[in-house]
């Protein structure tokens, strides 16, 4: 029996008119890695972003590793964060790697790097800086501690999000389409760290278009299409001969 | 000739002698402009305070920095609990009041380019700092601030600028910064032209030397 690390139940979300999310329920256990599949305008990435709470759902209840998302809807149905603190301690359990990065330009690569360790869980900075440096070379950007993100190519600026991401221990990986900014040539290394995360048994939601990925590496497929989820289940079956004739129709495309 | 060089001589160290009071001026002046500024663009994250700092703006952006030392050395002054007050001796120093109107016209502009600044630092290196878990004085303090100071130098070394020239006005005041003591000059000689030219050699230098430091601290941001 293993842990519950994300428990997600009736998640809607609207901009305006336009329903994004008409409805989501997703549980995630520890070590899953569960590739987010769907169409641009699926709303795939509006979920990501709901979970961190950087988009507001407008109804629906999110757990991460026990922790419930301090969510209050007023008489309008608006949402608002009930506890700046319990909001910010939800965070820290997670970490984000954006399509473009995001890396703090003012930042040296180690700042980034010890930055959320430091101010957010109070760690020593030499004790940060320590384990920095051991991520560093693990993302295979050892050397590199004292440059700056503009000075790096786009698949180093990934690695050192992902260093930067991993510094916090997260219980819970929220990657946002992580490849899709990369030259070609440049998906392969980030995809093979991703890779070695999920081999080390990290509880991962990848929003992504990378389908040989998804089959290879991904414990669970889930298809959003129009705000819901069409269709979910193991790689294997997913990508099979039995696999649901949208999602089929979907990866043809 | 050499009457005219002693003259000049004469004059330039008259006009160098007042080169304290015209940087005093500028300095205090730059300080409490900056410092009222970042109140002013805190106010407006405010609901209470947005209409308050948009009525500030407002008004010292709106009318002449001239006129506003007027007001503050020669109509306030002349107000019963002013002149009668505690206040009395900072109001009937004429540096004081030249001061106080460049400190609340410039901060005016200077809340301006910080709000424009501030508009401009990348929503995603602020989601970077939410996503990890920053609260918000920790988001302000570390990413918002640096990343908006950064974008805001420009503009923000063209009101200094701009402060420095503007603390001439502060001789129609009674203040004997540099223009003042060309004024005086003049008064006494008749000759107008190259006593102002030296008085404006001097702003030059000034204005000069504060554009090469500001082009060096943006070098060194431009990391």
């Amino acid at each position: 029996m293993t842990e519950t690390v994300l428990r997600v139940r009736g998640i809607t979300k609207s901009f305006g008119a336009r329903a994004v999310l008409r409805g989501i329920d997703l549980d995630a256990h520890r070590g899953d890695v569960i590739a987010i599949l769907g169409g641009s305008g699926s709303g795939k990435s509006t979920f990501l972003r709901c979970l961190n709470l950087l988009e507001l759902p407008d109804a629906g209840t999110i757990e991460i590793a026990g922790a419930a998302a301090p969510l209050v809807h007023d008489t309008q149905g608006r949402a608002r964060i009930a506890d700046p603190r319990a909001l910010n301690d939800l965070r820290a359990k997670t970490a984000m790697v954006f399509q473009n990065f995001n890396l703090w330009t003012h930042m040296t690569v180690l700042d980034n790097i010890v930055a959320a360790p430091v101010h957010v869980h109070g760690v020593p900075r030499a004790e940060a800086a320590d384990r920095a440096q051991a991520l560093l070379e693990k993302v295979g950007m050892a050397g590199f501690a004292a440059h700056w993100p503009r000075q790096l190519s786009g698949g180093q600026q990934q690695r050192v999000a992902i260093a930067r991401a991993l510094a916090t221990d997260p219980d819970l990986m929220l990657f946002d389409e992580p490849t899709s900014a990369l030259d070609p040539e440049r998906v392969r290394e980030v995809l093979d760290l991703m890779r070695a995360l999920a081999d080390e048994g990290r509880t991962m939601l990848i929003v992504t278009h990378e389908m040989a990925f998804a089959r290879d590496v991904s414990t669970r497929v889930v298809h959003v299409r129009d705000g819901v989820i069409e269709s979910m289940g193991p790689p294997a079956l997913m990508f099979g001969a039995d696999a649901s004739p949208v999602f089929r129709a979907f990866l043809s495309h | 000739m050499s009457e005219e060089l002693a003259f000049l001589a004469a004059t330039a160290l008259a006009i160098v002698r007042a080169l304290p009071i015209t940087l005093v001026l500028s300095l205090s002046s730059a300080i409490g402009a900056s410092m009222l500024a970042a109140v002013l663009v805190a106010a407006q994250q405010t609901r209470i305070g947005r209409p308050l700092a948009h009525v500030w703006i407002f008004v010292f952006r709106g009318t002449p920095l001239l006129l506003q030392m007027f007001m503050v050395y020669y109509g306030v002054a002349a107000l019963g609990p002013i002149r009668h007050g505690v206040l009395w001796p900072l109001f009937r120093d004429p540096l004081f009041c030249a001061w106080l109107a460049l400190t609340c016209c410039c901060s005016a502009y200077i809340a301006e380019v910080l709000r424009a600044a501030l508009a401009a630092v990348p929503t995603g290196q602020i989601e970077a700092a939410k996503a990890c878990g920053m609260g918000r004085g920790t988001r302000v303090r570390r990413v918002i601030m640096p990343q908006m100071l950064r974008l805001a130098l420009p503009a923000y070394g063209n009101e200094l600028v701009m402060l420095i020239k503007s603390t001439s006005l502060a001789s129609t005041i009674t203040v004997v910064d540099v223009t003042g003591v060309a004024q005086l000059v003049i008064a006494h000689s008749y000759r107008t032209i190259e006593v102002f030219c030296l008085a404006a050699a001097v702003y030059l230098a000034l204005t000069a030397g504060l554009t090469a430091l500001l082009r060096r601290i943006e070098r060194g941001l431009a990391q």
